[in-house]
């Protein structure tokens, strides 16, 4: 599989790569030639005292060496550039899938296993086409050219020596079949570890108030330990073989001893043809001796590359129609028709049923759990209705284009992801060439502008990675400044003020109103300051909608609205009581 | 501290000296038995390598002429008996070499790992996450080559080098000499190319790092990619980075692949001269056999020389990533036991602040001169506005951060001299950052303690309301979640934190905006549930739902790292102040008044 996938990878390179072996080829012919003539130099020069030969040999020796040193760095520098090229693709495919890959796939996949991926999984891509390949090449060649050469001395003598290569042949693949799991293996348990170090890192201000950092100790030790056990069960595996086909590069040279001896005794073979047999027997073992090594560089391509392409073919879920309608900008509306989702067979909504007209805005309230986000979840097309439609503009969601319905939305998620950028650059996340001017508007909007100010460095801030370092509310504002500048038809706020003072949530709120108030606006929340000016507000319990209605009208209702209003508002009555008192 | 970014090189203040490859040594030095038994065998098995050619000289000149079939079988036999010898010595290598390197970057991955531990939030905060995960994965495992093979290599290329040296030297003193004249030119070979090749594999290894600080936070990330619609985008700027990678990495072979040719070239040129000379000199004190002799070890010479000028390469290029991984074992953990530090007894849970100042970044200063006492078993709210030093108040309780001046104390006790295990244990912080872990619920729950039982953990599911909900679930308590939380909302993730706090049994409790996204009628069954549970146990709670607040026995209003107002909820009414103006204003944003 990994073969294939990289054959066709190398599409545009073939051509290179068939130079670059064809200069691999040249240079191996051009390293024969020193050994060759220090050889002449011994017996002509210093033996036989020719020494006028001396001068124009050297300059050959060292002629051919440096021509070898330039081919040699030419053919490596074309295999690098192949290489990178091949790894800068892979790695681009990669990421563009991982774009494209749908929240399902990211509820599931660790992200120390698609770190390992991306890094590890494709670097070992890269050295097989950088290093690898020609080594094989190589070697296969200077194995053909050996045995050719030995036929051509004596075809008995040369039948004699292939008599190993069945035997050799046998542990090659031996060792192939036995050695794959092991790099599996070792790619298994190195993703595993780089999950744990990954969550250690990401979570390290758990790890420190739980003062676990001895149980995170053992925990990683397990896992370093189980790696390193990995890579030394996989040189089990060579340990067992790599001896075998050295040893068996050393049969040769004694079969040579042997068999030619004896066919020299016997008159089938000169004393001359056993020497110049002898000569190229290096040429064989060589070969054997390496083939142990490129067969574990192969296989562990192959563990490396089997998961490369896996990633490649994973399929999103949700994806682009056949045929999306062609409609860049949206009004606004939304229809839920019996909408029902569910995970597995955890139901999260039931028969869902609401419209909401354009400019409308809708408040969200219930329980934990109760499915609130999912709700907005599918509106942007995160997760895909189990069944009943949901429409926007009367157009069904699924025959949107991704982007263009994205692109329209514009969302404040709970779970707030700040980059380790600066606060400019987070706040322009959804509109890379915004101006300055926008961007500081859009932090006003979002009651964020005063503390970003205060900043030293003001917007050129930079953030730690998840907006550490900031408070829980200043990473709220941020996060819906972000959403704001998009300025989209859609507003999906949720939870975005729970941890904003009221004060500021009230200005926030103003903000909202004057100058996004024409935007179909959802909010979710839980204080009833921040529901009660909705067009309509909805309480979801366990996936339905319970009731609806304004705020007034729920409060009449005196429902389970009423009594989150009686819980936080209780003593109503009291304080100004206490204030009359 | 300046922070950085995924497109910003980390730069390296520490320059390359012998000091960290001694370090590097350190590492290495209790396989030192290990590697000198394989050197031994590396030697005997050169020895019978050797043989192979010695044999078939022998065949070919003595005992084929003279058809002796016997001595050829004989000679076959031993050097059957040679590979097999051969065969044990090198099955030897490969399992000492695979042990010692392997257990060399364990062991540094595990130093690394215990050391980042210790490393304060801050470290954490400042950078990108992918930019310590390389160090400690890639980085790490780079070096298992260089400290498996390239040792034992180093190691073998000097034995057979001085061999070959004495034997050259019994041979002729003076030919040896020209022989060696080759070398002070590989030195400056060597040297040249050194500089330019450090700063190639250092600029290597960075732009190494910001690749995967990129993948790293776009993965974590995605979510918002994908809603902001932004993935052609990043895209372009991943395709960036990977031309950058691409560049450094070209550069870098261009100048590492270079010294090979070189020396191969040098070496050549030696051996010319060689000839010349000693072609000479023949007559002259060096006969025919001295000279055949001599050019026969010239090339076995060179070949060690060769390699270890690859092995001199090979530790240049692991350096860059060395230098990180020491740079990193380096860092000072600024929150540490101190000399003599005492273990914490159990906690009661008086707290109390004398004059405490602090500040996380020169000049910014958060805290004020902070005064407060807190008597066991009494809960008490924070309120504010943001940033004022709300969650800067409770870290310092933690000790996640030291105090510039005044005091801490815990039943009277100093919290600075006390160990932060015994001290930390005893907490139970719930962070505004919920983070869950890979597993299951039933797991990560239990962090908080980590040898309840399953009984327990429900338990204390059920004692923060979370248990209908996680019953809800597919899996109920063995429902897998990952790192980003998979499908758990905020308000989920911050019930199961809860549990866990909770789970810790803690004599203090901590809440950081745990329950900003739990719906209230959850919290205030939550709250009644609680009350039971945390009697007699002191809480402190930041949060901004004034239902909240309210019930906390005493309220602190903080602004701008002051307590600026102190008192229960109606004292702090009667007061009309800060807190007074707070609570109403709710009120009148409701707008039905």
């Amino acid at each position: 599989m990994a073969f294939k996938w990289v054959w066709n990878q190398l599409k545009g390179y073939r051509l290179r790569m068939g130079c670059g072996l064809l200069i691999v080829l040249a240079a191996s012919a051009l390293g024969m030639v020193n050994p060759y003539l220090s050889g002449t130099i011994v017996d002509k020069v210093i033996v036989d005292q020719q020494y006028k030969l001396l001068i124009p040999l050297l300059a050959v020796i060292i002629g051919a060496t440096l021509s070898r040193a330039v081919i040699r760095y030419s053919f490596q520098m074309i295999f690098e550039s192949v290489s990178q090229n091949l790894l800068l693709n892979i790695r681009v495919k990669m990421f563009s899938k991982l774009q494209e890959l749908d929240f399902d796939f990211y509820d599931k996949t660790r992200t120390g296993d698609i770190m390992n991926r991306l890094t590890y999984d494709t670097d070992t891509v890269r050295h097989f086409v950088a290093w690898v390949i020609y080594n094989v090449f190589e070697n296969g060649m200077i194995f053909i050219f050996a045995i050719g050469m030995l036929f051509w001395i004596n075809p008995l003598l040369a039948l004699i020596m292939l008599l190993v290569t069945p035997i050799t042949a046998f542990f090659a693949i031996r060792l192939a079949n036995d050695v794959k799991p092991t790099f599996f293996a070792i790619r298994e348990q190195l993703s595993r570890l780089n999950s744990v170090v990954q969550e250690n890192i990401s979570g390290n201000r758990v790890v420190k108030a739980f003062a676990k950092e001895d149980y995170e100790i053992r925990k990683f030790s397990i896992e370093n330990q189980a790696y390193k056990q990995k890579n030394v069960d996989s040189a089990r595996v060579w340990e067992k073989y790599l001896p075998v086909l050295d040893s068996m590069a050393g049969v040769l040279i004694a079969l040579i001893i042997l068999a030619g001896g004896i066919m020299v005794s016997n008159g089938s073979l000169t004393i001359g043809e056993l020497v110049a047999f002898n000569s190229f027997i290096w040429a064989l073992t060589n070969p054997i001796r390496m083939a142990g090594w490129l067969i574990n560089d192969t296989q562990r391509f192959a563990a490396s590359g089997e998961r490369v392409v896996e990633l490649l073919e994973t399929e999103p879920k949700i994806k682009d129609s056949g045929s999306p309608v062609a409609k860049d900008e949206i009004q606004g509306k939304i229809e839920f028709h019996n909408v029902c989702f569910s995970y597995g067979d955890e139901e999260v909504l039931e028969n869902v049923h609401l419209t909401v007209e354009p400019g409308q805005t809708i408040a969200v309230i219930g329980p934990t759990g109760s499915g609130k986000s999912t709700l907005m979840n599918l509106i942007c097309r995160f997760y895909e209705c189990t069944s009943g439609k949901l429409l926007i503009d009367g157009i069904n969601i699924r025959d949107f284009e991704l982007k263009t319905l994205r692109d329209n939305i514009a969302v404040a998620m709970q779970d707030i992801f700040l980059f380790s950028d600066t606060i400019e650059g987070n706040i322009a996340y959804g509109v890379p060439g915004a101006t300055m001017q926008d961007i500081i508007h859009a932090a006003e909007a979002a009651g964020a502008n005063d503390f970003i100010a205060r900043f030293p460095e003001g917007y050129d801030t930079i953030i730690g990675e998840r907006g550490v370092g900031l408070s829980g509310g200043q990473k709220q504002r941020i996060a819906l400044a972000r959403a704001l500048l998009k300025n989209p038809p859609i507003l999906i706020l949720d939870d975005v003020t729970s941890s904003v003072d009221m004060e500021t949530e009230y200005e926030i709120q103003h903000m909202l109103n004057e100058l996004y108030g024409s935007r179909t606006t959802f909010i979710i929340a839980h204080r009833i300051s921040s529901v009660k000016n909705a067009d309509l507000i909805i309480v979801l319990d366990n996936g339905k909608i319970i009731e609806q209605g304004t705020h007034q009208e729920l409060l009449n209702k005196k429902g389970y609205y009423y009594s989150v209003f009686v819980n936080q508002f209780g003593d109503f009555d009291n304080i100004y009581g206490t204030e009359a008192g | 501290m300046a922070r950085n970014k995924y497109d910003i090189d980390e730069e390296l203040e520490a320059q390359f000296n012998w000091a960290q490859f001694k370090r590097l040594i350190g590492y290495i030095k209790p396989y030192g038995k290990t590697i000198g038994i394989t050197v031994v065998f590396m030697i005997v098995a050169s020895i019978a390598n050797l043989l192979g050619p010695y044999l078939t000289k022998i065949a070919i000149d003595d005992k084929i002429p003279q058809k002796d079939i016997n001595g050829l079988v004989l000679l076959a036999g031993i050097y059957l008996a040679a590979l097999f010898v051969n065969a044990v010595c090198l099955k030897y290598r490969i399992r000492s070499m695979t042990d010692i390197g392997q257990s060399v970057v364990a062991n540094i991955r595990s130093d690394l790992f215990e050391h980042l531990q210790k490393l304060p939030f801050s470290y954490y905060d400042s950078r990108p996450h992918g930019k310590i995960l390389v160090r400690v994965i890639n980085y790490v495992n780079s070096l298992s080559d260089l400290l498996s093979n390239g040792i034992i290599n180093l190691i073998t290329d000097l034995c057979s080098l001085v061999m070959i040296i004495v034997f050259m030297l019994i041979v002729d003193v003076k030919l040896t000499l020209i022989c060696m004249a080759g070398l002070p030119a590989l030195l400056l070979a060597v040297l040249a190319v050194k500089n330019a090749q450090r700063r190639a594999t250092q600029v290597l290894s960075r732009k190494q790092s910001n690749l995967n600080a990129y993948i790293h936070e776009s993965i974590c990330g995605i979510k918002v990619t994908q809603s902001f619609a932004r993935e052609a985008e990043n895209l372009k700027i991943f395709k960036d980075l990977c031309q950058i990678y691409r560049k450094a990495w070209m550069h870098f072979v261009r100048i590492v692949f270079l010294l090979w040719p070189i020396i191969d070239n040098i070496s050549v040129v030696t051996v010319s001269m060689v000839y010349v000379v000693g072609i000479s000199w023949i007559g002259q004190g060096v006969t025919v056999g001295v000279l055949v002799a001599f050019v026969g070890y010239i090339w076995r010479f060179w070949m060690p020389i060769m390699n270890i000028g690859n092995f001199y390469n090979n530790i240049i290029t692991a350096m860059a990533n060395l230098e990180r991984i020491f740079e990193t074992l380096d860092e000072k953990p600024n929150v540490t036991n101190l000399p003599g530090a005492y273990v914490m007894p159990e906690i009661k849970g008086d707290v109390a602040f004398s004059n405490v100042s602090f500040q996380y970044e020169e000049g910014d200063q958060v805290l004020n001169n902070v005064s407060f006492r807190v008597n066991q078993g009494e809960t008490v709210a924070l309120v504010g506005p943001t940033g004022a030093g709300k969650t800067t108040i409770i870290s310092l309780l933690s000790r996640f951060y030291n105090i510039e001046t005044g005091t801490i104390m815990i039943d009277g006790m100093d919290i600075s001299k006390a160990t932060l295990e015994s001290l930390r244990r005893q907490m139970g912080v719930m962070l505004q950052d919920t983070f869950i872990f890979s597993g299951t619920i039933m797991d990560n729950i239990r962090y908080g303690k980590l040898d309840a039982t399953d009984d327990q953990v429900i338990k204390s599911a059920k004692a923060v309301k979370a248990h209908e909900l996680i019953m809800g679930l597919k899996d109920g308590y063995y429902t897998q979640v990952n790192e980003r939380g998979s499908r758990l909302s905020v308000g989920q993730r911050q019930l199961i934190s809860f549990a866990r706090a909770l789970l810790a049994d803690p004599k203090i409790l901590i809440l950081d905006e745990a329950t900003s996204s739990i719906d209230s009628k959850t919290e205030l069954a939550l709250q009644e549930g609680l009350g039971r549970l945390l009697e007699g146990r002191t809480s402190f709670i930041i949060a901004h739902r004034l239902s909240t607040i309210k019930n906390a026995s005493r309220i602190m209003y903080i602004d701008s790292g002051r307590i600026i107002e102190e008192g229960t909820h109606t004292e702090l009414l009667l007061k009309k102040g800060a807190y007074w103006k707070l609570y109403t204003a709710q009120f009148s944003f409701l707008e039905v008044v």
